[in-house]
């Protein structure tokens, strides 16, 4: 019972209000990214682009975030109003998933890309993920994502710190991702 | 090709110089607030202008007008490290044809360029 009133409720997005610019980010349907980079600049600026923008033919593009920063924070840096974000803590809340529940965070994504016809997922805090469960049970439910991304030829994003992974581990995460090369800053 | 990178931070400045040239366009003037911005528009006429919104004094949305009151033609990139989407229809009102968030990267810088460049 406990377990399910845990379940975090899936939200239906309108998507966010056109901001009039160019569509700067060409990801393509279906396909998963890795983005190598710290911190995640070119991951949120490529979402935020994407929810913000129109394709070619007009048509707009809904997503979901799951991030380690606060809602609250990034709703007031990206200007971001429809888009539902859930903050990865430990903490309780309605829009909260804790990091260990690997399950209702694999539950949320999936329901929300099932809903939306051309949908993006932008997934950021695997580190804490990892450091919260062993990194083979991370990757099993990014692989049970990414087969719902491929049938509903959704996108999804994933900022990692490269500095956080050995190289096996970025070699299995880049397996079934495209992996796009940021910038880590120095710490 | 001529660019116009206006930021009071000279250290963005720096990084933005740094960007542009590494994605191929080596001509960069730099201003630091509305009045230096003016002069050098006037003097190199930059085929494209990056203007930070946030301006000491008088701000991006004011220099953008006042470009385009120069040369109706000038192409102003809006930059910010926030997006507010006020200021980015008062922008787009005045003038700018584009926006990118601050800081940048390769990726979206290139395909700003890629869209305004002739």
């Amino acid at each position: 019972m406990g377990l399910f009133s845990r379940k975090a409720k899936m939200k239906r997005s309108t998507g966010e209000a056109g901001l009039g610019i160019t569509r700067k980010y060409n990801l393509l349907p279906g396909r998963s990214y890795v983005v190598e980079e710290a911190p995640p600049d070119i991951s949120f600026d490529a979402f935020v682009n994407i929810v913000s923008t129109a394709e070619r033919d007009g048509k707009k593009t809904v997503g979901i975030a799951v991030s380690r920063q606060h809602p609250d924070m990034i709703r007031q840096k990206y200007g971001l109003e429809q888009t539902p974000i859930y903050w990865l803590a430990t903490r309780t809340g309605e829009d909260v998933i804790a990091p260990t529940n690997l399950g209702i965070l694999t539950n949320t994504i999936i329901q929300f890309i099932e809903a939306h016809d051309n949908s993006i997922i932008l997934l950021d805090g695997i580190e804490y993920l990892v450091t919260n469960n062993d990194f083979t049970k991370v990757l099993r439910a990014i692989d049970q994502m990414n087969d719902h991304i491929s049938q509903r030829q959704a996108v999804m994003v994933v900022p990692a710190d490269p500095r956080a992974f050995d190289s096996k581990e970025l070699a299995l995460l880049e397996r079934n991702m495209e992996r796009i090369a940021g910038k880590s800053r120095p710490a | 090709m001529k660019i116009l990178v206006v930021d009071d931070s000279e250290a963005f400045r720096k990084v933005m110089i740094e960007l542009l040239v590494k994605v191929g366009f080596h001509e960069v003037v730099e201003a630091r607030d509305y009045n230096e911005a003016v002069e050098v528009f006037t003097r190199e006429k930059p085929n494209i202008c990056f203007v930070d919104m946030i301006l000491p004094g008088k701000s991006g949305v004011e220099l953008t007008k006042a470009l385009r009151d120069i040369d109706p033609k000038a192409t102003i990139v809006a930059m910010s490290s926030i997006i507010n989407k006020k200021m980015i229809k008062d922008s787009i009102e005045h003038g700018a044809k584009d926006f990118i968030l601050k800081p940048t990267n390769e990726i979206a810088l290139s395909s700003v360029l890629a869209m305004w460049s002739d």
